[in-house]
């Protein structure tokens, strides 16, 4: 079974890069990355690859809208998770467009995000199975 | 007199933006449940100010309007302050049309100024409840709340306000520019803590983020 | 204890509604005036026994004071009343039902969570009378009860207004009582006012519902004619100069008959204050005067497009 060790957290705002690292479960070891807008987002997936990135929404420079389809042409398996305050239906429906994996609410809360990194290793594992 | 912007650490700073941040953010996906219309509350912009910069800060936003209506409505608690809801005069009857409304009793005898003001105060009432009301909850507070008003600039009334803050005292300014979509209506909306609140935030902050340690 | 008896005897409704919109609470004031007792009502849904609260505003009320803790205050003035109720005041007001304030706000679990709203209302049916009177006062002329001058000037302000905006056309009459002053100096000033009085009922009379009678001046009055162009003022006019010809005023044990000079006129589109208008039509009256009196004369004031150089002479 492959396991989620590294995660990329692309935030403007150091306060909830902070907030979302302590939501990280603590029962293993994962490798954390931040970046401050979509840009360094980008560049920082190359070079880190994550397992996960979890992205906010409103960035300078490159917002979260324009950072998914520029990860994905990386890694079109690419497992994005939007991370943002303001949800609403039409935003959702968006991102999941653009090829979010699923949309979180901020403030970041440890269950939320547990879940969501559990749901994206069943992800990966089933596609690994595929192949 | 200089603002004493050595009352919040960097860090207080960072953390009260971020909370900004969500409360205007969570505030605007539950307005358009609420009001069932979509109004885009711009990320806000937080001024450390003395109060006697206040007036000056205030008239420099309102010209970006040729016209407005103030609804000032207060709120006490352990968060202390004001909020203000500055809309375009004239586009009450719009704002009207928007929230489609069919309120049978009023309307026939009430001249259209005094109903567009009315629903103006109604809204502005339910905006800066959501904004005030997200921010005390992300605080893990309550607030109660005073009756609006609504204020004319350049009015009596308007300059009395101006009068009445205290040159000596610092207090935080946070703006966001909201935006009715379907008819394109801006305005923005101020909250503005008391001096006495000052204390209770910086810790409500620390607090805050004790618990993402 | 003493909570409980506080919110049985306090001279205001106070209703709970849980998060479904559920009666949970329905204090004595409540039962008073609703005439629906606490056990009737709790339990079920407040649209049950008043469906017309089912609206947009209302909801929206709701929403705000359960998702954010928000204070809703329904004014009397846009919503006159929340609850239709019979007001005690009823017998010496305008208002058959009660007037009401109305305030929303959330109730709390130990957590902080918002679990109810309450609804609390106020019987402001005396205040709501006293600022109407007050509000008529304010517009209306003591003696003859009709309109006053500091109204007419607004209203013929947002009817100049909606003349730019939308293009129709209105008209005013002044009407000036001709030798008014003789008799108040042969019958007196009582008889003056009488004949004042009777005047602005007999013009009143004959007036539509959206025409507006003003006093303009001391026997000077002011007819707003709103959707009307200068042919039918004129028209309108004539048919008030016949009345007052004709009408025996009687006084006391004295008969006397009255006649009026009247300027007619238009709004243009180059006019943009009342005061335009009003000058319009006084120039006709005063050439009414001229004419002999008892006479109407109604005009165009239109101004020609001047040629560079050339003089507005106007044209009377």
């Amino acid at each position: 079974m492959v396991m989620i060790h590294r995660i990329l957290i692309v935030d403007d705002s150091p306060v909830a890069r902070k907030m979302l690292k302590s939501c990280v479960p603590k029962d293993r070891e994962y490798e954390i990355q931040e970046a401050g807008n979509g840009v360094e987002g980008v560049e920082k997936y190359k070079e880190f690859s994550p397992d996960i990135t979890f992205l906010d929404l409103t960035m300078p420079v490159m917002d979260g809208y324009k950072t998914i389809p520029e990860i994905r042409k990386i890694n079109p398996e690419a497992i994005i998770i939007v991370i943002t305050a303001d949800i609403q239906p039409k935003s959702i429906a968006e991102v999941i467009s653009l090829g979010a994996f699923t949309l979180l609410k901020k403030p970041a809360r440890k269950e939320s995000i547990q879940d969501a990194i559990e749901q994206a290793e069943l992800k990966i594992n089933n596609t690994v199975k595929q192949i | 007199m200089n603002p004493d912007k050595s009352l919040f650490s960097e860090e207080q700073k960072d953390i009260l933006q971020e909370i900004m941040n969500i409360a205007f953010g969570n505030a605007t996906a539950d307005l358009a449940d609420v009001i069932d219309v979509y109004v885009e509350l711009s990320v806000p912009d937080i001024e450390l100010l003395g109060a006697g910069e206040l007036p000056g800060y205030i008239v420099k936003n309102l010209q970006t309007y040729s016209q407005t209506v103030i609804i000032n409505q207060r709120f006490l608690g352990d968060f202390k302050g004001s909020g203000f809801f500055v809309f375009p005069n004239g586009a009450g009857h719009d704002l009207a049309a928007i929230l489609e409304d069919s309120n049978p009793q009023c309307c026939e005898a009430i001249p259209a100024v005094s109903l567009e003001k009315e629903i103006i105060m109604e809204i502005g009432n339910i905006l800066i409840g959501a904004c005030v009301g997200k921010i005390s909850e992300l605080l893990n507070t309550s607030v109660i709340y005073s009756p609006p008003q609504a204020i004319y600039e350049k009015s009596v009334e308007f300059n009395r306000f101006l009068k009445s803050f205290d040159p000596a005292n610092t207090v935080i300014a946070m703006k966001t520019v909201f935006r009715f979509q379907q008819k394109d209506i801006k305005g923005f909306i101020l909250v503005i803590t008391d001096y006495e609140s000052i204390e209770w935030l910086k810790d409500a902050l620390d607090k805050f983020m004790e618990s993402y340690q | 204890m003493i909570c409980t008896q506080i919110f049985e005897m306090i001279n205001m409704g106070i209703v709970v509604l849980d998060k479904e919109l559920m009666v949970t609470k329905w204090n004595r004031w409540m039962e008073t005036h609703s005439e629906i007792r606490a056990e009737q009502i709790i339990g079920h849904s407040i649209f049950e026994f008043y469906p017309q609260l089912k609206t947009k505003w209302f909801n929206r009320s709701c929403k705000s004071v359960l998702k954010f803790g928000n204070f809703s205050f329904f004014s009397q003035k846009l919503h006159k009343y929340v609850f239709p109720f019979k007001s005690v005041y009823s017998a010496c007001t305008n208002f058959d039902t009660m007037q009401q304030s109305v305030t929303m706000g959330p109730l709390r679990d130990e957590n902080k969570q918002i679990q109810y709203l309450y609804i609390m209302v106020q019987d402001v049916t005396e205040v709501a009378a006293y600022e109407q009177k007050l509000l008529e006062m304010n517009i209306r002329d003591p003696l003859t009860g009709v309109l006053n001058r500091r109204f007419m000037f607004c209203r013929l302000k947002e009817e100049i207004e909606r003349f730019k905006r939308y293009g129709r056309s209105f008209s005013v009459i002044i009407q000036d009582i001709d030798f008014f002053k003789s008799i108040n100096d042969t019958y007196g000033h009582i008889c003056g006012d009488f004949v004042l009085k009777k005047f602005a009922q007999l013009n009143m009379e004959r007036l539509r519902s959206i025409d507006l009678y003003t006093r303009y001046g001391g026997e000077e009055f002011c007819c707003i004619l709103p959707e009307t162009d200068l042919q039918s003022a004129q028209k309108l006019a004539e048919n008030l100069r016949r009345i007052i010809e004709e009408y025996v005023f009687v006084f006391e044990t004295s008969e006397l008959r009255i006649s009026m000079s009247q300027g007619v006129a238009e709004v243009t589109p180059d006019m943009t204050t009342a005061e335009e208008l009003l000058k319009c039509a006084d120039e006709c009256l005063y050439q009414a005067k001229k004419n002999g009196r008892n006479k109407i004369v109604a005009k165009s004031c239109q101004r020609e497009k001047l040629l560079p150089g050339q003089q507005n002479r106007g044209k009377i």
